[in-house]
């Protein structure tokens, strides 16, 4: 301990405000010479207050509304030593694991957060002192992100899972699993529902491009149908392939150049 | 002029010929099912017309014709038939088993672990700060997790009353958590407290609300939950004034589960809709039969 070392100061953000008290009275138990300088509510005040206050470390949670925890460490890490602070999330820790990055669990409790506040402690001196670099952790925050977003599943294209279609003043959303099938209507695309039928002006041929193949099969020129949605496939007397589907009464036609999609293994 | 003729005339010659095979096809669906005895009938009825007007032929063709589609597309018709009675019987079969499988699912796991630590972690910190309120939000949580773990599930709880006061509870949660960021208000009659109501939809539309709604929300907002009878319907609509839906966000086993519960116990009778309304944030609203109680 030399005297030319300076007050070490933090910020802590979390969106719930008993969190950010629970924290702040570990921490002056734990760390008593340790000021915070500034409490921020969500991600967007965090970088704010981290750009104008400019602490040495910064306690962010992960999840909190405007911006996450982790994007707020993108734009801080260059300036504060960030720790992140996680509820239960496997996914993070194992991340924080690998990229050798600090976390607390939430609940924070004292043993732990006494552990922690003794390995900031060593690295801010030795950081004053001159003798480490700040940390550089740029590329484990994108690894973060990624692998956050997608929660351990490999990335899914963003397809289209909900149908807006409007009905007075407001927008029904209907959801793609209620949607039996679309079909094409002169202007308009016309949605089935178990229970209902709505019309949207979006073309078939867009829904086509926006929805996830593998829950809609195009079977005729101006018919896409969800595939959950089909009961059965039959012939009719005339050779041709008719769809039955669940929870309605009419028929699907398949058109001759789709009959591929119903062959028999 | 002669051009536009001939264009009439081919027009009226397609209609002609998609009429003719329209009529054509019905004969043949007609065939496939008629009795043999009904057939022998129609048959002799149309020997004594044609030879009382003294050409015998149309009566041939005639039995010719239908004597043979009847012989070779009857037996697949009638295969049809009995499949299809075999499928209804299946059905019966699947429906039950499905709506035990989505009972099931809507009953376990409810409690998400996030939830209960962060409210474990808020009560260990009021008891130092607020012990008072500590208290309350425990009582809170027992109250949650008695209507929400399957062990502890008590029978009738499927009433309207009961799934309110497990939401109230809930929410008040949620507030001690949120603090000024969320608002509660709740519109429902008492009379309505002993309409029957399936368990965890109440529950499971407002954690949407608070998650996908509220949550993301910087300033935080409002979850409304009325309920009211329309003719012989009830309605119970949780509506918030949050980010509203992202047309390409997937919208969960939660609301699924309901959809699919919904069908199996009512049909076509209930229903959940989701909107958007226009001043902003979501609306899911569900609507199912409402039977006048018999007041005890």
């Amino acid at each position: 301990m030399n005297a030319q070392v300076s007050t070490v100061t933090a910020l802590i953000a979390d969106d719930e405000a008993p969190m950010r008290e629970l924290l702040r009275a570990r921490l002056a138990a734990a760390w008593p010479e340790l000021r915070i300088v500034a409490e921020a509510a969500n991600g967007v005040e965090a970088v704010e207050l981290g750009e104008r206050h400019r602490p040495d470390i910064a306690f962010l949670d992960i999840r909190m509304p405007g911006m996450s925890g982790i994007e707020a460490a993108r734009r801080l890490y260059d300036r504060a030593h960030i720790v992140f602070a996680t509820a239960y999330d496997q996914y993070a820790l194992d991340a924080f694991e690998q990229g050798a990055l600090d976390y607390l669990l939430k609940p924070v409790s004292s043993e732990r957060l006494a552990t922690t506040c003794a390995r900031l402690r060593t690295r801010m001196e030795a950081r004053q002192s001159g003798q480490a670099a700040p940390q550089d952790i740029g590329r484990q925050l994108a690894q973060l992100t990624t692998l956050l977003e997608h929660q351990g599943k490999p990335a899914r294209p963003n397809y289209l899972r909900w149908i807006q279609a409007q009905v007075g003043a407001s927008l029904r959303m209907i959801s793609t699993r209620e949607v039996l099938f679309f079909q094409s209507d002169e202007k308009y695309t016309r949605v089935q529902t178990a229970s209902a039928e709505f019309l949207i002006r979006k073309p078939l041929k867009e829904l086509l491009d926006e929805l996830d193949p593998d829950e809609f099969w195009r079977v005729h020129r101006s018919t896409l149908v969800r595939v959950d949605a089909i009961a059965e496939v039959a012939r009719d007397v005339r050779g041709r392939h008719m769809l039955k589907l669940r929870n309605y009464a009419g028929e699907i036609e398949v058109s001759r150049n789709h009959t591929y999609l119903f062959q028999q293994m | 002029m002669r051009a536009s003729q001939i264009n009439r005339a081919l027009d009226f010659l397609r209609d002609a010929f998609d009429e003719a095979s329209r009529l054509w096809w019905r004969f043949f669906d007609w065939l496939a099912v008629v009795e043999w005895r009904q057939l022998l009938l129609t048959w002799f009825l149309a020997w004594v017309f044609f030879i009382i007007v003294n050409t015998p032929e149309p009566a041939f063709w005639y039995t010719f014709i239908s004597f043979g589609v009847k012989v070779l597309a009857g037996g697949k018709r009638k295969a049809e038939l009995a499949a299809r009675h075999a499928t209804v019987q299946a059905n019966v079969a699947t429906l039950e088993r499905r709506l035990m499988e989505a009972q099931m699912a809507a009953l376990q796991a409810q409690v998400e672990p996030h939830f209960l630590f962060n409210t474990l972690a808020l009560i260990g910190q009021l008891i130092e700060t607020d012990p008072k309120e500590a208290a309350r939000v425990h009582a809170h949580l027992i109250e949650y997790l008695r209507s929400t773990l399957p062990q502890m599930r008590s029978r009738g709880g499927a009433t309207l009353g009961r799934q309110v006061e497990l939401s109230r509870a809930y929410l008040a949660i949620m507030q001690a958590r949120m603090k000024e960021r969320l608002q509660v208000r709740f519109e429902v009659p008492d009379f309505l407290g002993s309409a029957p109501f399936p368990p965890m939809m109440l529950q499971t539309l407002i954690e949407n609300a608070i998650k996908h709604g509220l949550e993301p929300k910087i300033a935080g907002g409002t979850v409304a939950v009325r309920a009211f009878v329309v003719e012989a319907t009830l309605h119970v609509e949780v509506c918030d004034d949050g980010i509203g839906i992202d047309p390409h966000a997937d919208d969960g086993v939660g609301l699924a589960n309901i959809r699919e519960r919904l069908q199996l116990l009512y049909g076509a009778a209930a229903q959940l809709a989701v909107s958007m309304p226009a001043q902003g944030g979501a609306c899911a609203t569900i609507t199912l039969p409402y039977k006048m109680m018999e007041d005890a």
